[in-house]
């Protein structure tokens, strides 16, 4: 009996000691993987368009006026000299950024357009509000008979800020990561501002004058509609569906409520505001 | 009985053969098992031997079978990308100039490399013969030399000269590669051999030079591949793979002689100097051993051959039977493997005197944390009491030199006793002499007693604390909020430094009652006092002050609630410095304006020598007037130097009076303006005048080191209470007082809430740091609490990440047993570097500036900071300061930042000095004209209790007056960057502190000090008409954006003036940062691209139109431009025209030239080129002369 309880002890402390020489200690879980590659996209002919109208409620705030003394240039340049952030005509809002985004559009890849192009022209930038695609060409030209330089001050991509001085050849450029949205400015026209809106995809659309917008060639599904102004924000839309073929109308509003108050390092000398 | 049962059985087997129970019984099976298990032994101890103790074989197998696989999924990639740049123009190009550049040498080369080795082997066919002749003749010498007869000698002489003569037979290829046999005599061969020799090296010469365009042009094309290719060449990864073939499976050991260090870590860890970059992704390694080492230039700087490993990580760099062997996770091993959050522990072992780590930035938080927090009130720690070290030193120096100097004076009085009644005339001149050597002594004792005193003076205005000054409560505090503050501060102000001390409500109240009667205002003589130096204030304009507050730069070390600065409803703003959001409900407005104005200005001056708080009697007593300051810092009474400042590191931000008052009143007002606001009723202190709670109070500020962090009267010298922390990571684990929870810890509970531990049992350094400073009493839990044996230690509420800064800090802090060689022990510009450390983070430069590279300042994180007019507005990078400014302007910067001058500071007065002022001296009659904004003051509503803390006076008896606040030099200015609305404030350095900080920055970016600026080529007056027109251009809008001196236009600038430039900026820096402004100071306004090179005439010009004159122009324009900007006068500037505005319409026209020689410059930027040219541009600007 003590002879088989003994064998039966050491047969159990050899397999204990077996097993716990095959046991590993650490913790060697693989992490999982990046992204897989992008596919590029294929339309199937069911792709819908979306289109509206962002109106503007509530009174039209009177805009700043600009002192362009400082560069006589400038100041002769033809133009109101007022600040022209929000263009309202008729109660709606030009240059508004209105966007999808969903998970799906990123899992491809879509060709990308020509050069876009802003233009500097009597000391503002043309247009105000821009829409690029990733790895599209930003051509920036100078039509002043003054010096400007472009500034571009992004977040996910690389900064950069160069001279182009009248005559000089424009400036070309890419981003190549999507951000909404890169702002544009001058140093030396602090007044002059931009924003450049960089996507993977190309469903987004700026407002004209009259406010309207149109995304087209939207495939099927459901996206994230959002609408974008520099001084109003973001007017997100979650579950907004599109179905197959679908003509949509989605309209936006925005109103003087939601503007932000200057912030304490605004340079304000550089504006007139108005003695009413 | 046993023996007994044998023999009876022997007996009976004799009789009646039973079966016997020894040899009829069978031991096969019991055998048979024991062998089996003597088997089993042998193969479990076999298989032991060869897997068991060696688990790194299976890892290795593993690692090679895994990186194999994934070296030959990349190298396909690899070849493809190779193949693209290689398709690239660029690079057809360069190997167009390759293949072009041997083609013209080839005819040439071919015939050189053909005749070498022709001579190659003719050499080789007669080496032989030629050696062995040559040998016989040395060995004939040494025979002759060593012959000691002349006859010997000469007959020998005559061996040789025979020899020499006779013909030696030689067989080599001729040039036709025939072989000719020859027998030249040993000349002849000899001078054969030579010729050969010389003839090979020539064409060996001439062939290098040969080729060496085609080298160069294969090096270029070589690096453009290598810079364009994103990883290993396909050549490379194949090489891997093929160390992957060829795979030893051994232990890797890494051997640090000097060191006594053996690390096999890299038996397992395979992948961590590979030169691809290896992850725990699936695509890529697959397993967390085998990941690369997380920071490259880490190793790069600490070589692991040697540094080895357990140097900087611990553990048990020898184990190679476990992973929790190796990594030192067991009993016996002292050392364990630091855990991830910790593992800049391991840093501090060498760099335990650095203030500052780069990349360390876990360690550096610990250690700003270690001061910052008030750690250092309680703890001494070797280093961070460098400043009260060195004035405890000064101040022994003098008492020793005094005595000195007292023993020199007796001697020489007895000395001239001596020779008066001396016996001889010789002896009476000797001891003359020696009387006149000891009273030139006394002033050399005077003289070092001066420096003492001055060094003294010094260090006290570099010595602080880290809690306010309790003297001045009376004036600053209102009294009830003192016991509710004391006995839960983290209530009042979530966050905040001054930890909770465990303390019963009768301790609370004596200690309350002790800190409010020690404080100043105990008599009538020090009410007046408190009342003469705290004048009453007018109300401020509240909005106004909130302006101020948010972009003026208090939120670089100070925090406030969101939603007093309308940004959010979180905490915003540093953390160096207090929450500010509710200082309004516990100090008096009085006291905030003058504390906001100039928080060093001290009610009283403190006599370290007298050990008292000077009152103006004292000055009175001597006919002075109560005047005390930086300037006037020698006590009445015993001339000693006074502590004439408060101890705080705030500075002094140059407020007028009227802007201090606004920010005062909205850092009172702003809460008491939101919606469901109500005022605190804070319980009834009179107790607080209660003295018979005095002497416990007493014992109790003692015994809980109150003066660690406070100035308390009476206990301005207090030692330390706490443990001296600097060897604390290396104290015995025993020695760590776990008290009852020793068992916890072993078995992994945590004591809080008694679940288990994630990382199991924690009796360990790390386990005993962080439940101390999560909760210090912890370690009492259980104990019956005795008075006098309580743990002091109070709790000090860290988040989480701060108790592993901490925890890494004191992980470090250990006594290490590594060689000094391989220590950091950094000397001359490093050394200075590491000096000027502890004077940026004790005043948080980084607060605001960007001062290492990759470190991002409190000002740049917040929001209003973003986007392109925020970054506008912050406050220089730093990173290159040294090499930027002159040595000798940042030293008078640092000491005055708004740079005013001599006469501007002539014209400010004092104020009136002396106890009684009328209250007809309205502050509305000194409102500065420098605030550019209407006065609208004093209309605006203060809340209930501010009116109440203004109406009613803590202290009895005081009276009401208001008054102006002292003047301040360069009010409201900043000295060089007036447009930013941040102002750098003067810190009141010590020129202690003044030349550690011009050090820091000129070691930091190794400026040779002192600065003897190189003399500039004067410009010629064609030169300074052409720099002028360039800058007025309409091309060149310099002055769109620097100062002028224009107030209007300096407002808008964004850039500092130009006429600055001569005394503070170096050359070599300004054509550095004209040429790629982005390269030093990323998302300026400065643009880039302002010049291309002309490749023609090799010189930089500028991109743009310039003026018709420039076309004549030869000269570099960068180099122009410098020139110019070294040698601008204030008429020149005049001349440009100010505000920004083209001054001079026919030098600027819009239809200017096109750029010079436009076809022949390259316009995209070329960072080889740049670094090659812009070194020329500098050499050339230096000449001779410098015009003034």
């Amino acid at each position: 009996m003590l002879k088989r309880l003994s064998l039966i002890f050491m047969l159990i402390a050899l397999s204990a000691t077996l097993l716990a020489a095959c046991g590993k200690g650490d913790d060697d879980e693989p992490e999982e993987d990046e992204a897989p590659p992008k596919v590029k996209f294929q339309p199937k002919g069911n792709e819908g368009t979306i289109s509206g109208v962002v109106k503007f409620d509530g009174p039209v705030p009177t805009p700043q006026r600009i002192d362009m003394s400082g560069d006589a240039n400038c100041a002769a340049a033809p133009g109101a000299k007022t600040v022209d952030d929000v263009t309202v005509t008729d109660g709606k809002l030009a240059n508004v950024y209105v966007y999808l985004k969903a998970p799906s559009l990123d899992r491809f890849s879509y060709d990308v357009p020509d050069a876009n192009v802003l233009d500097q022209q009597g000391c503002r930038y043309t247009p105000r509000v821009l829409g690029l695609m990733v790895g599209q060409t930003l051509r920036v030209t100078n039509s002043d008979p003054t010096a400007h330089n472009v500034h571009p001050s992004p977040r996910q991509n690389t900064e950069w800020n160069k001279s182009q001085p009248p005559n000089a050849p424009p400036i070309e450029a890419k981003f190549n990561r999507p951000e909404t949205l890169i702002p544009v400015k001058c140093n030396q026209h602090p007044w002059m501002k931009a924003h450049v809106g960089v996507l993977a995809h190309p469903y987004f659309a700026v407002t004209d004058n009259e406010g309207k917008y149109s995304i087209k060639d939207v495939p099927p599904g459901k996206y994230t509609l959002t609408a974008w102004h520099e001084k109003f924000g973001e007017q997100p839309m979650k579950d907004f569906e599109v179905k197959a073929s679908e003509s949509k109308t989605q309209d936006f509003s925005f109103g003087a409520k939601a503007a932000y108050a200057p912030t304490s390092l605004k340079v304000e000398p550089a504006f007139i505001v108005p003695s009413r | 009985m046993a023996e007994g049962t044998g023999s009876e059985q022997l007996e009976k087997r004799v009789d009646t053969p039973e079966p016997d129970p020894i040899a009829d019984r069978s031991f096969s099976m019991p055998l048979l098992l024991f062998s089996l298990l003597m088997i089993g032994t042998l193969v479990w101890a076999l298989y032991d031997e060869v897997v068991g103790q060696r688990p790194w074989k299976d890892l290795q197998s593993d690692f090679v079978s895994r990186y194999s696989r994934r070296l030959k999924r990349i190298k396909p990639q690899q070849k493809n990308a190779e193949a693209e740049i290689k398709q690239s123009d660029e690079y057809q190009q360069l190997n167009t100039a390759v293949l072009d550049a041997e083609a013209e040498v080839k005819t040439r080369a071919t015939e050189i490399q053909k005749r070498i080795s022709q001579i190659d082997r003719q050499v080789n066919d007669i080496t032989e013969p030629f050696q062995n002749a040559r040998a016989w003749i040395a060995a004939k010498n040494y025979e002759m030399e060593m012959t000691p007869s002349e006859s010997g000698k000469n007959s020998i002489r005559q061996n040789l000269a025979e020899r020499n003569k006779e013909p030696i037979q030689v067989a080599y290829h001729d040039e036709s590669g025939k072989v000719v046999e020859d027998d030249p005599n040993f000349h002849e061969l000899e001078t054969m051999y030579n010729k050969l020799r010389d003839e090979k090296a020539q064409l060996v010469t001439e062939l290098i030079k040969l080729q060496a365009p085609a080298n160069e042009a294969r090096q270029k094309r070589d690096k453009y591949l290598q810079d364009n290719l994103v990883g290993l060449t396909e050549q490379q990864v194949s090489q891997l793979i093929t160390k992957m073939d060829n795979f030893e499976y051994r232990i890797k050991q890494i051997h640090v002689a000097e060191a006594n260090i053996v690390d096999r870590c890299e038996s397992c860890h395979l992948g961590a100097r590979e030169p691809i970059t290896l992850t725990a992704a699936r695509s890529s390694i697959g397993r967390k051993v085998f990941v690369s080492h997380p920071e490259k230039d880490l190793l790069t700087i600490h070589d692991p051959e040697r540094f080895g490993c357990s140097t900087c990580h611990g553990g048990n760099g020898r184990a190679t039977v476990s992973a929790e062997k190796g990594h030192g996770r067991y009993k016996h091993w002292l050392w364990p493997l630091y855990y991830k959050e910790n593992v800049q522990a391991g840093c501090n072992q060498c760099h335990n005197a650095d203030r500052v780590t780069p990349m360390a930035t876990v360690l550096n938080r610990g250690k700003d944390l270690f001061q910052n927090r008030g750690c250092v009130g309680c703890h001494r720690y070797e280093g961070f009491d460098r400043d009260a070290d060195a004035l405890a030193t000064a101040r022994q120096s003098i008492k020793q030199l005094e005595l000195d100097r007292d023993a020199r004076l007796r001697e020489i009085a007895q000395t001239r006793l001596a020779a008066d009644t001396a016996p001889s005339d010789e002896e009476a001149t000797r001891l003359l002499a020696r009387v006149d050597a000891l009273r030139q002594m006394i002033s050399q004792i005077d003289a070092q007693i001066d420096q003492h005193d001055v060094q003294s003076k010094y260090l006290m205005q570099d010595v602080k604390r880290v809690g306010p000054n309790l003297k001045e409560m009376k004036a600053k505090l209102r009294k009830e909020w003192i016991p509710v503050w004391l006995s839960d501060p983290q209530a009042f102000r979530p966050g905040t430094k001054m930890p909770t001390f465990r303390l019963a409500d009768e301790e609370i109240k004596a200690l309350s009652a002790f800190l409010w009667q020690a404080a100043l205002g105990r008599d009538d003589a020090e009410r007046a006092t408190v009342s003469m130096r705290v004048a009453r204030q007018p109300v401020g304009n509240e909005a106004h002050g909130k302006e101020l507050f948010k972009s003026i730069g208090c939120l670089a070390c100070h925090s406030i609630d969101g939603r007093a600065i309308d940004m959010g409803d979180q905490k915003i703003g540093g953390d160096f410095a207090a929450d500010l959001s509710r200082v309004g409900e516990k100090a008096n407005y009085d006291y905030i304006v003058r504390w906001v104005h100039n928080p060093r200005e001290r009610i009283s001056p403190y006599s370290p020598s007298q050990k008292k708080d000077l009152l103006p009697s004292d000055y009175q007593a001597k006919n002075l007037p109560f005047r005390f300051g930086d300037d006037s810092s020698k006590s009445p009474i015993d001339g000693r130097e006074l502590l004439v400042q408060n101890m705080t590191v705030m500075p002094n931000f140059r407020l007028s009076d009227q802007d201090a008052r606004d920010i005062a009143t909205f850092l009172t007002n702003w809460r008491r303006a939101m919606p469901g606001y109500n005022e605190p009723r804070y319980p009834d202190a009179s107790f607080m005048d209660d003295t018979s709670l005095f002497a416990r109070g007493a014992k109790l500020a003692k015994d809980y080191g109150c003066a660690g962090c406070h100035e308390i009267r009476g206990y301005e010298d207090e030692q330390r209470i706490g443990t001296e922390l600097t060897p604390e990571g290396s104290k015995p684990l025993e020695r760590l007082d776990f008290a009852l929870l020793t068992e916890d810890a072993k078995m992994g509970v945590d004591p809080f809430t008694g679940k288990d531990v994630a990382r199991g049992k924690w009796y360990d350094h790390k386990g005993f740091f962080e439940y101390k400073l999560r909760s210090p009493g912890v370690y009492e839990k259980g104990k019956e609490r005795v008075e006098d044996q309580v743990l002091r230690m109070p709790n000090i509420y860290l988040e989480d990440q701060d108790i592993d800064a901490l925890t890494t800090f004191l992980l470090g802090s250990v006594v290490t047993s590594l060689p000094q060689s391989i220590r950091y022990n950094p000397e001359g510009q490093k050394k200075q570097v590491q000096d000027g450390w502890w004077v940026v983070q004790k005043y948080n430069c980084m607060g605001c500036h960007n001062v290492l590279i990759g470190q991002e300042s409190t000002l740049m994180k917040l929001p209003m900071y973003q986007g392109a007019d925020g970054k506008e507005q912050l406050p220089p990078r730093l990173t290159s300061e040294g090499a930027r400014v002159n040595p000798d302007w940042l030293l008078h910067f640092l000491n005055d930042p708004s740079l005013t001058t001599d006469a501007e500071r002539g014209t400010l007065g004092r104020r009136p000095v002396g106890p009684v002022r009328t209250a007809a001296q309205p502050a509305t009659a000194q409102t500065q004209a420098g605030t550019a904004r209407p006065q609208n003051a004093g209309t605006q509503e203060l809340g209930l209790l501010a009116q109440a803390m203004m109406q009613t006076n803590p202290i009895p008896g005081l009276p009401t007056q208001a008054g102006p606040l002292e003047p301040q030099p360069g009010m409201n200015r900043n000295g060089v960057r007036r447009y930013l609305k941040a102002r750098m404030p003067t810190f009141n350095f010590s020129p202690n502190e003044l030349q550690a900080l011009v050090n820091f920055f000129m070691g930091a970016d190794a400026q040779q000090q002192p600065h003897i600026p190189e003399p500039m080529v004067p410009l010629t007056a064609d030169e300074q008409g052409l720099a002028r027109a360039l800058f007025t251009s309409n091309a060149a809008p310099c002055l769109k954006c620097h100062m002028t001196g224009d107030p209007g236009h300096d407002a808008l600038a964004t850039a500092p003036n130009f006429l600055a430039s001569a005394e503070r900026l170096k050359p070599a820096w300004t054509a550095r940062w004209l040429l790629d402004p982005q390269l030093i100071s990323p998302g300026t306004s400065m643009p880039s691209e302002l010049f291309v090179h002309d490749d023609q005439r090799d010189r930089w010009v500028f991109n743009g139109p310039t003026p018709p004159a420039f076309q004549s122009y030869e000269g570099d324009h960068v180099n122009l431009l410098v020139r110019y900007m070294f040698q601008l006068s204030p008429d020149e500037t005049r001349r440009l025209g100010t505000g920004g505005a083209p001054a001079a319409p026919q030098t600027a026209p819009a239809t200017a030239t096109p750029a010079t020689a436009p076809a022949q410059t390259s316009r995209s930027f070329d960072k080889q080129r740049f670094d090659k040219h812009w070194r020329k541009t500098l050499a050339s600007m230096k000449g001779p002369l410098r015009v003034p």
